[in-house]
Parts: C-alpha cells; structure tokens; sequence
C-alpha cells in the first residue's frame, strides 16, 4: 500500500516540478525546471568568465589560465563568456523579477539586518515570502553588475577604439565590480550549501521539504499549503 | 659600443627577472637632437627595413608628416609641427615619435601576461609577441600613446630599439642612416652628457629656453631628445609624463585588495561555519520560533 502511493508521489514529483510553488507529499516545489535550468546558464557562464577573467586580472590566479588553455585563449574566451553571462542574466532578471519586489521593512537588509542574519539571530519575520530581503539585495546586484561588466567591458574589448582614460576607468570599475560580485558568490555558494542544510536540492531537483520551507520561509509556506499559523 | 648582455631586469606580470645582477650593464640610450633634424625621413625608411615591416599607406594630413601617428608597422615617425614664433616667422618643429623605452615603464606595469613586456637590464623595453595576449593594457599604461595593436596577429608592436642590433654592438638602424648627425647612440650617461652640451650650444645661440627632454616621471627614458624652443608641448610632448594615476590605483592596489578579499570570503565562510555551525530547522514543531 505505501509502495504503491510513494510510486504515485514520484510520479507526480516528476510531473510538478515544472510548476513552482506546488505541494507533493511532503515537498515543495520551488524552483521549476526553467528557473533551475536559468540559474545554471548564469552559474556557468559566469564561472567560465571567472576562470578566464582572473589569470588576466592576476597573475595569482594565473593557473587557472590552464584551464582555459592558456592565457591568450582566456583573453579570447573571455569577452565572449562575458556576453553569455550577460544574455544569462537579462533572462534570469525577467525571470525572477516579479518576485523580487521589495516589502516594507527590507530596506535593513543593504546593512544591519543582513549582518543578524548572518549571526543567525533574526528568525525569518512573519511576512518573509519567497525571498528574503538578503536574497533580493543579492538579485538586483548581480544583474547589476552583469550590466556594469557589459559597459566597461567593450572598451577594454576593443582598446584601440576607445580613449586610454576611458580604458583606465573602465578597468577601475570592471575590478570593483568584481570584487563585490566575487566576494558575495563565495557568501551565496556558501548559504547556499554548507550553511543552511536543505537549500541547495532547491536549485538541483527543485524541490524542499515542507520543514525546510516552513522554517526559512514560513510566509512563502503558509502561502503555497494554505495552513494557518 | 661593446656587447649588451640580454639579462631582463624586469617582466611584466612577473616577480622578477632573468637578470642575476652579477654583472653589471650600462644603461644605452638614443640621443635625438631636434635642432639639426631636417624631417628626411632617413630614419623611418631604415627603421622600415631593418625590422622588415610591410610599408603603411601614408594618409595626407595636410603636412609632410606620413601618418597621424605611430602604428604597429610604423614605429618610427617624424612629426611636423607648424609653430609661429610670434613675430611673423614660422618654425618647423620635427620631432622623432617612437619608444621612449622608460626606465619606470608604464606598459610593463599594466601588462597583465607575464614576460609579454620585458626592460633589459640595459634598459631597452621590449615585447615578447609570444607572450603577448594583445589586450591593449600596455597602450592604457603607456604615458606616450606608443604601443600599438597589430589586427592581423593580435599582439602590441612598438619600437624595439633595436634591440638585435644593440646585443651584438650596433647602433640602431635610424641612427645608423641619420645624414645630419641629428641622432647619436650609446650610454645613458654618455648620451645626457652629450645632450647637455647640445643645450648650452644652443642656449649661447638664442635658444634661450633650450632643454634636454628626459622626463623624471618616468624615471628617465633611454630616449633622450633636446628641445631647442623648450616647452615639450610644442613638439607634442607631455611636459611631465608618468604612468597614469588609475593604471597604479588598480594594478598596486584595488588588485591586491580584490585578491585579499577572495581568499578574505572563503576563509571568512569557513570560520562563520565553525562559529555559527549549519542553519537547521528545530527538530521538533514545539520549537518553532516566535516572530
């Protein structure tokens, strides 16, 4: 009799997980298949610009030139890896966009409220819905960035078309730009993995247990299962 | 001029050189003597021939000057500029462009490719096209607008210098086909020396405002050129050229922030982990937190 119904339940996994927001059993879809398949066109395009982008920005990092095939080929690869990322990333900021509006009382997360979530003080407020305020700052950064590598990246594309100060800028801006992007993908990899048990299957098979979602999100929860507080 | 040994004294991208520092090598300069140049072109056409570029079209600008300006097979290039002295007369101003080989090279500064920019410890400043990835930091770095793209290989060109001809003891082929003497080569020390002597001559003559072009923002240069009317600008100079402020801020210090701040976030996560441990739901629902 279990056998039969948990047979039925993975079928209907299969099948829901192409639609959000969905209960099955005793999970949640999360992200359907186009987000998922999304995120990973950003995470891979990004992390092939990286490993070409680096070695040229470095030469610490100038093994990971090896990984591309050598330092001139990166420098070849990597406008072209940029331009996907960007591609990528209009898709994911279209994508998500509607769910990154935010609530009154998220503003705190650009400064204090992101540093007592990171102490793990904060519960998730009462209205937390799908995201966090932390996840939307996150959001908009990353398609911002995506932009900015975009602008000051074409001059550094085709120097000889543009003034050596622009150039000089432009590389200024492309390495700040970076910096804040690397340094907040090690903490998003990072909270999203090691440090909340649960979170990443959401970007691999979709899917979180009721638990999870009850926990981390409880407004998206209440939401999707329609259970009172 | 004896032998010049190729030791590299720095590498672009590279913590240090070749050189051993066991032996010791003059600095060599060029000496160009803007008074006594008569815009032949000598030069260029040697220059042309002895590095073997194929020739450029040459663009009519309105002068005798053959193209705007340098160009990856063009690394030699007399510039004519017309000034009025201010009491009717004109004066042809002819100024030799090309490397200035920096003793603070801006170019090997910016250069991200280790070993594509190398000064030998002569002080020639050279591109090593193998190493090149043709990014175009090196003209960015540049405070003389020299290296320059080459479409068909994708690498920077600029003036070697002549570097073949200086290791086995010859002067560079411009030198070498200068008629008037305007050009001289050999010690930095020597060329200064020379270049002095140059100034004082033309300052007993009326050139009152006569100076030796060896700009100190960049350390000096292995190019040396006197200046009869003085003011740099004239002849389309920098009056004081350094390696510009933002290549410094980002190659000196934005970098090295960035790359602190990598490893910063990655260690950072880890001690967060061993601090604050796994962000879990409570086991049971009695413990679900109050908002």
């Amino acid at each position: 009799m279990s056998t039969v119904i948990h047979e039925v339940a993975d079928r209907a996994i299969v099948q829901a997980r192409a639609h959000d927001n969905i209960v099955v059993g005793d999970e949640i879809v999360r992200h359907r298949r186009a987000t998922r398949l999304i995120h990973w066109s950003v995470a891979l395009t990004f992390f092939v610009a990286l490993f070409s982008g680096m070695p040229i920005w470095t030469p610490i990092f100038g093994w990971m030139a090896a990984l591309m095939g050598g330092l001139d080929v990166a420098r070849v690869i990597h406008p072209w890896a940029g331009v996907a990322f960007f591609v990528a990333s209009v898709f994911q900021f279209f994508h998500w966009l509607g769910d990154m509006k935010f609530e009154p009382g998220e503003k705190g997360w650009f400064g204090p409220k992101l540093l007592s979530y990171m102490r793990w003080e904060t519960g998730p407020s009462e209205g937390e819905g799908k995201y966090n305020g932390g996840q939307k700052v996150f959001f908009y950064m990353v398609n911002l960035a995506a932009l900015a590598f975009l602008l000051t990246g074409i001059p550094m594309w085709f120097p000889m078309n543009f003034s050596s100060m622009l150039r000089q800028v432009c590389i200024l801006l492309h390495d700040i730009t970076f910096i804040l992007m690397l340094v907040s993908i090690i903490g998003h990899i990072y909270l999203g993995s090691a440090a909340e048990p649960g979170t990443f299957r959401a970007i691999t098979r979709g899917t979180v247990t009721r638990k999870w979602a009850k926990f981390h999100h409880p407004g998206w929860y209440r939401k999707v299962t329609g259970e009172k507080r | 001029m004896s032998e010049q040994a190729l030791d590299i004294k720095r590498a672009s991208a590279s913590v240090w050189g070749s050189r051993t520092g066991i032996r010791t090598t003059a600095t060599v300069a060029k000496y160009i003597d803007a008074s006594t140049c008569i815009g032949c072109k000598a030069c260029e056409v040697a220059c042309q021939e002895w590095n073997d570029l194929p020739i450029v079209p040459t663009e009519q600008t309105g002068t005798y000057q053959t193209l705007p300006g340098l160009h990856a097979q063009y690394w030699n290039l007399i510039r004519f500029q017309e000034h009025s002295t201010g009491d009717g007369e004109m004066a042809w101003l002819m100024r030799k462009d090309q490397c200035m080989h920096c003793a603070e090279p801006g170019c090997l500064a910016a250069c991200p490719a280790p070993g594509a920019i190398v000064q030998y410890a002569n002080g020639i400043v050279d591109v090593d096209a193998s190493k090149c990835i043709g990014c175009g930091y090196c003209a960015t770095g540049c405070p003389f607008d020299v290296p320059k793209f080459q479409e068909a290989s994708g690498k920077m060109a600029k003036c070697t210098l002549c570097v073949d001809r200086v290791e086995v003891g010859l002067e560079p082929a411009c030198v070498k086909a200068c008629p008037t003497g305007c050009l001289n080569f050999g010690t930095k020390d020597d060329m200064v020396a020379l270049g002095n002597h140059r100034v004082e001559q033309l300052k007993a003559n009326g050139f009152k405002d006569a100076l030796l072009y060896d700009p100190q923002g960049v350390g000096g240069t292995s190019v040396v050129t006197v200046l009869p009317l003085g003011n740099p600008q004239l002849y389309g100079l920098p009056a004081d050229p350094n390696v510009p402020v933002l290549v410094r801020v980002w190659k000196s210090f934005i970098r090295p922030i960035g790359v602190l701040a990598a490893f910063g976030a990655i260690i950072g996560s880890f001690m967060h982990y061993t601090k604050y441990g796994p962000k879990e739901p409570p086991d049971s629902d009695a413990g679900d937190r109050a908002a």
